[in-house]
């Protein structure tokens, strides 16, 4: 599904070009869950942004779902990130002057669905979100947010699903949640997952943990690879975490929309 | 794609209406100002238009200062056999004078019979037909003679060597409109009246006018063309009541065309506002295009979404404009009250506010287009990263070029001439560019002094090179508007001076006209007791230009000349000529061609001089001849020299002179000029009206007056239109600052917090605001007295000064208002509380 080879980005930096990428090849299978862990700075984000489509890399190709994106003009990358990518923000990047449910039917809208408020409204359900459908983001918890955030990036079922960081902003328990949600969505629409991560637990969920360093891959392998997560922060203690290899899941608990952490009041 | 954008569109504006009210109120203001200018220029059209008849006094005017052909004539009762009406008026410059007291004052005279007005009413207090007012030596009078000479209605009044009755009043005639500056109050009397007052002589200045209305069988233009040809001589004037009134037309026409482009100039501040108020959103709004670049919009739909946003809002934005406009125009109507002849209304006109309102959409479209095709350069990955650079554009100037001739089209459009708009449009870009200039100087300046003692120096002078800054906005938008008032206060004030009559120590106090030759010594005796001094008389002979090199002036000589076109390039040809012999060129007089004559040459033959404009007029030079009709005489000249004249100067001008003798035998009157302390002018004036009747006093500082009250008129109506733009300039100012409205409340928290007081916080944003103020106020000035000079130099031929009293005026003045608005603008932000602002960080 997705085919990374010899990718290098340099970005400036002051005066000079840092190397934030350097000779990146990876493979992601149709449907495989892959989690890009490594240490800050190490390039992860930047690598999901360029296979998202939202920036060109120094040198190297990106191919996905048969389309090399690398070569493709503005316009029809974007068209193409509309068909085929489902993009989840660390810091959610809810546009402030939509609602919960404006912000989820955007996608829909774009892609001249005619119900798509409705078709919004329902994804809202499945987030546990139809009670805040009126409310602006500024309105709305971080936990809230992503799950607003997370709905939009499926509206159109996307075949590739990328999550950079999801959880990063949000206290373990609310993370869970939306780690469940992300999960589930994977599965009900059989999507590829990419996703960022720095959480030893979410990583070991994974069909295949990549590590970067210094824009290297450094390693690639099953989630065994992943360090084991402190006692302390197993989400699975908090909520269910779903297992993605068995289907059917239970539906997320009642309640996900309550639950406040220090990182999750209101903004 | 349309409904997405048209949704996008409404969300957004629905959710930020706030940052577009710097917006609406910018396009608002510019279409008010042109909504207002052009109502108000349809009012005039459609009254002119609407009243040409009674304008004009009927369906064709026949004009001449010479008693109208016998050829005419038979024409005009030919006409009349067929049905048509004809009135016959005779109009004049002379003295009123107060039986009672000795009184005298300037006056318009106008002999009119039973069957004046053929069109409109007289409006006469009390209201009784015209005729029995002025039958038997009875007269009505405007209402400011009266209280001028202390007089009331049933007293009587001096006119020429005859005492007549007042006996009412003429509150407005018809067809008086013929200039927005009249020499004295009106007169109506009968013709046995006028015939009694023994003005009328050799050289009397009078106006001969036949009026017709015609039966409808018989058209207008064909009875134009009929009486037109009887014509003899060019000076007679025949003309229908839709191509009456040129002059007035012309005026009111050019008027408003400088009114119109004094609001275009607002409507371009606004569009600098619009510009900048779409820039600011679009700042603002980087992170959702971004965000809607990431989820599949394309740069078309954003743009597409954002145009609509703009696009409405300036339709809004317009339309209330054009509301303001509308609602503005009394005041206007009665601002030009005084210059308007004839009753105005303030109606609306669909078709004006339609092209106002055009025009504000298209300068919104054209001013917010640029900053709204940077959407195309936000990169998606700007979400990830904030220093991601822009997409680069390429060849931009495909992108202003149509911007820039847009606007342009849109000032020609205005101006409604190629060349006033071509200069209109030069004249803006190069304020522009002066204007930009001294920003640039200004931010490196700046930058320059950032090491500068005092906190409060230091940090405001840093807010004015600040990147992405506000501080070339507010220089050019409040440049701009400075110019504009500060311009017409400058032209206003150089105009008062030539007509302030206490600061011309050169100026008579009065000029003497149709003095007769044996009136001369006794005339001098009574004005040289009163002035101390020797009077000097200047001979006049009245006349018609004959031929230029040979060529008779005929109807068709001056139609081919004027070539189809109506401008001033045949006055020159048809006008009077007052002829004067002289054996050496006046005083302030400067030859330019060919040299003065000589005692044997003007013994040889006829030689004249002539002022430089008339030969160019002419097409002739030195060695070229002219003759002119006096009294049926015709006299060629060859002429010798081209004369510069001041015309400012307040001596008696000539366009042609001619060698001493060679108007000998010709009926002469003559002129004369006098100064007099001020408590003597009216004595003088009473004196010389006394024995000379038929003298006409024209004081010198009453015309001065009404001319100088003409012009305040004048500059108090450019003045209402220029306020828009200050208005327009003002809230681009406010928007500037208001878009760092969070940077400084960042930044004067985190003072505050590292120990700087209120106080200090508020100075720092005076050095900033005063450094706007003071660089909008030089430039401002700077322009305005660049605009002025060039008005007063190539446009009206007036001297300019150099006024650095009304320099540092306009510096001192936009520093007060950049330190009042700015304050208004962000003095919230003082008292902003630390520790809430920094935890929202």
């Amino acid at each position: 599904m997705i085919r990374v080879r010899d990718l290098v980005m340099r970005l400036p930096s002051g005066s000079r070009l840092l190397t934030v990428l350097d000779s990146v090849s990876i493979d992601v299978a149709p449907g495989e869950f892959v989690a890009i862990t490594g240490p800050s700075g190490s390039g992860k984000s930047t690598l999901l942004g360029l296979v998202a489509g939202l920036d060109q890399p120094t040198a190297g190709t990106i191919t996905v779902a048969g389309v090399e994106i690398t070569g493709l003009a503005e316009d029809a990358l974007t068209r193409f990130r509309r068909e085929t990518i489902g993009y989840v923000f660390q810091s959610y990047h809810l546009i402030p002057t939509l609602t919960a449910a404006e912000n989820v039917a955007v996608p829909l809208e774009l892609d001249g669905i005619a119900d798509a408020r409705p078709r919004a409204l329902a994804l809202l359900g499945e987030v546990t979100l139809a009670d805040r459908a009126g409310h602006y983001p500024v309105q709305l918890s971080g936990g809230e947010q992503q799950r607003v955030a997370l709905a939009r990036a499926v509206a159109l079922g996307p075949r590739v699903l990328l999550a950079d960081e999801p959880t990063g902003n949000l206290d373990s328990t609310t993370g869970a949640q939306i780690i469940d949600l992300l999960l589930k969505f994977r599965q009900e629409r059989d999507s590829t997952l990419v996703l960022v991560t720095h959480d030893p637990a979410l990583s070991h969920h994974a069909d295949r943990v990549i590590m970067l360093r210094d824009g290297r891959v450094v390693s690639s392998g099953g989630p065994e690879m992943a360090p084991t997560p402190p006692r302390s922060q197993r989400p699975g203690e908090a909520v269910t975490l779903l297992d993605h290899r068995s289907p059917p899941h239970p539906p997320p608990p009642p309640g996900l929309g309550a639950s406040r952490g220090t990182r999750d009041a209101p903004r | 794609m349309m409904r997405f954008a048209a949704r996008m569109a409404w969300r957004e504006t629905r959710a930020a209406w706030r940052q577009f009210v710097g917006f609406f109120a910018c396009v608002a203001l510019g279409v008010a100002a042109l909504a207002s200018v052009g109502t108000l220029g349809a009012n005039l059209q459609r009254t002119l238009g609407r009243e040409a008849k009674s304008l004009l006094g009927g369906d064709v005017e026949v004009r001449s200062t010479r008693p109208i052909d016998h050829e005419i004539e038979s024409d005009v009762s030919r006409l009349q056999a067929e049905g048509a009406v004809v009135t016959r008026v005779q109009e004049m410059v002379g003295m009123a004078r107060s039986a009672a007291d000795g009184r005298t004052l300037l006056v318009e005279l106008k002999a009119v019979d039973a069957r004046y007005p053929l069109y409109g009413v007289v409006d006469t207090m009390p209201a009784k037909p015209l005729e029995s007012l002025l039958d038997d030596g009875g007269v009505i009078v405007e209402e400011s003679l009266l209280s001028r000479l202390a007089l009331g209605i049933g007293d009587r009044v001096e006119i020429g060597a005859t005492a007549f009755t007042i006996r009412g009043i003429v509150r407005r005639e018809p067809d008086r409109p013929a200039s927005v500056v009249s020499l004295g109050p009106r007169i109506l009397l009968s013709p046995a009246s006028f015939a009694r007052t023994g003005l009328v002589r050799v050289g009397s200045r009078l106006r001969h006018r036949v009026l017709l209305r015609l039966p409808e069988s018989v058209g207008a233009r064909p009875a134009r063309d009929v009486l037109a040809a009887a014509a003899s001589g060019v000076a007679v004037r025949v003309v229908t009541f839709d191509d009456a009134q040129p002059g007035l037309r012309r005026f009111f026409a050019q008027l408003t065309t400088y009114l119109g482009l004094v609001g275009l100039v607002s409507l371009l501040v606004g569009g600098i506002g619009v510009a900048s108020a779409v820039s600011t959103f679009l700042r603002r709004r980087r992170n959702t295009i971004a965000v809607l670049k990431c989820l599949g919009a394309d740069s078309r739909v954003l743009l597409l979404t954002y145009l609509l946003q703009t696009q409405v809002l300036g339709l809004l934005g317009s339309m209330t404009g054009a509301a303001m406009g509308v609602a503005v125009q009394p005041l206007l109507v009665r601002v030009l009250a005084g210059i308007v002849p004839f009753a105005l209304g303030s109606r609306p006109e669909p078709a004006t506010i339609l092209r106002a309102v055009t025009m504000g959409v298209a300068t919104t479209l054209l001013c917010a287009l640029w900053p709204l095709l940077g959407i195309r350069d936000v990169r998606p990955s700007a979400i990830l990263r904030s220093d991601v650079e822009p997409i680069p554009r390429r060849r931009p100037w495909l992108v202003i070029v149509p911007l820039g001739a847009g606007l342009a089209a849109l000032a020609v459009w205005q101006a409604g001439s190629l060349v006033v708009g071509a200069i209109f449009v030069g004249a803006c870009a190069a304020a522009l560019a002066l204007l930009a200039g001294l920003a640039y100087i200004v931010r490196r300046a700046a930058r320059a002094l950032r090491t500068v003692r005092g906190l409060e120096w230091r940090y405001g002078l840093a807010n004015l090179h600040r990147p992405g800054g506000h501080t070339a906005v507010v220089i050019v938008a409040l440049g701009v508007a400075m110019m504009l008032l500060e311009g017409v206060a400058l032209l206003e004030r150089s105009l008062s001076r030539q007509l302030d009559y206490e600061q011309r120590r050169e100026a008579p106090s009065f000029f003497f006209i149709d003095l007769q030759p044996d009136q001369r010594e006794a005339f001098a005796d009574i004005v040289t007791r009163a002035s101390g001094s020797a009077v000097q008389l200047t001979p006049l002979v009245r006349s018609r230009l004959a031929a230029v090199d040979g060529v008779p002036v005929t109807r068709d000589m001056v139609d081919r000349r004027r070539g189809g076109r109506h401008d001033d390039r045949t006055w020159y040809l048809t006008r009077d000529y007052v002829l004067t012999s002289a054996a050496s060129p006046p005083a302030n007089n400067v030859i330019v061609g060919g040299r003065w004559w000589t005692e044997t040459e003007a013994a040889e033959r006829p030689r004249i001089s002539v002022e430089e404009d008339a030969a160019a007029s002419l097409h002739v030079g030195v060695g070229s001849r002219l003759a002119f009709d006096v009294q049926g005489v015709v006299i060629e000249a060859e002429v010798m020299s081209i004369r510069r004249v001041d015309w400012q100067s307040f001596s008696t001008n000539f366009f042609v002179i001619f060698s001493q003798g060679a108007l000998a035998g010709a009926p002469t009157t003559y002129v004369a000029t006098a100064r007099v302390p001020r408590s003597s002018e009216n004595v003088l004036q009473d004196n010389v009206v006394a024995a000379f009747p038929n003298v006409t006093a024209i004081p010198v500082r009453d015309v001065l007056e009404r001319l100088g009250a003409v012009l305040d008129q004048l500059a108090l109506a450019i003045r209402v239109i220029a306020l828009f733009s200050i208005a327009a300039g003002l809230v681009v100012m406010v928007g500037a600052l208001t878009a760092s409205r969070y940077q400084r409340l960042y930044e004067s928290v985190i003072l505050r917090t590292v120990g700087a007081t209120r106080a200090t916080v508020a100075r720092t944003f005076a050095v900033e605001y005063g450094c706007l103020g003071a660089a909008a106020g030089l430039g401002g000035s700077v322009l305005a007295m660049l605009l002025a000079w060039i008005v007063l130099r190539f446009v009206l031929s007036v001297r300019w000064t150099f006024e650095p009293a009304a320099l540092l005026l306009g510096v001192a003045l936009t520093v007060l208002l950049a330190l009042g608005v700015g304050f208004l603008a962000t003095f919230r932000l003082l008292g902003a509380r630390p520790l809430v602002v920094l935890r929202q960080e």
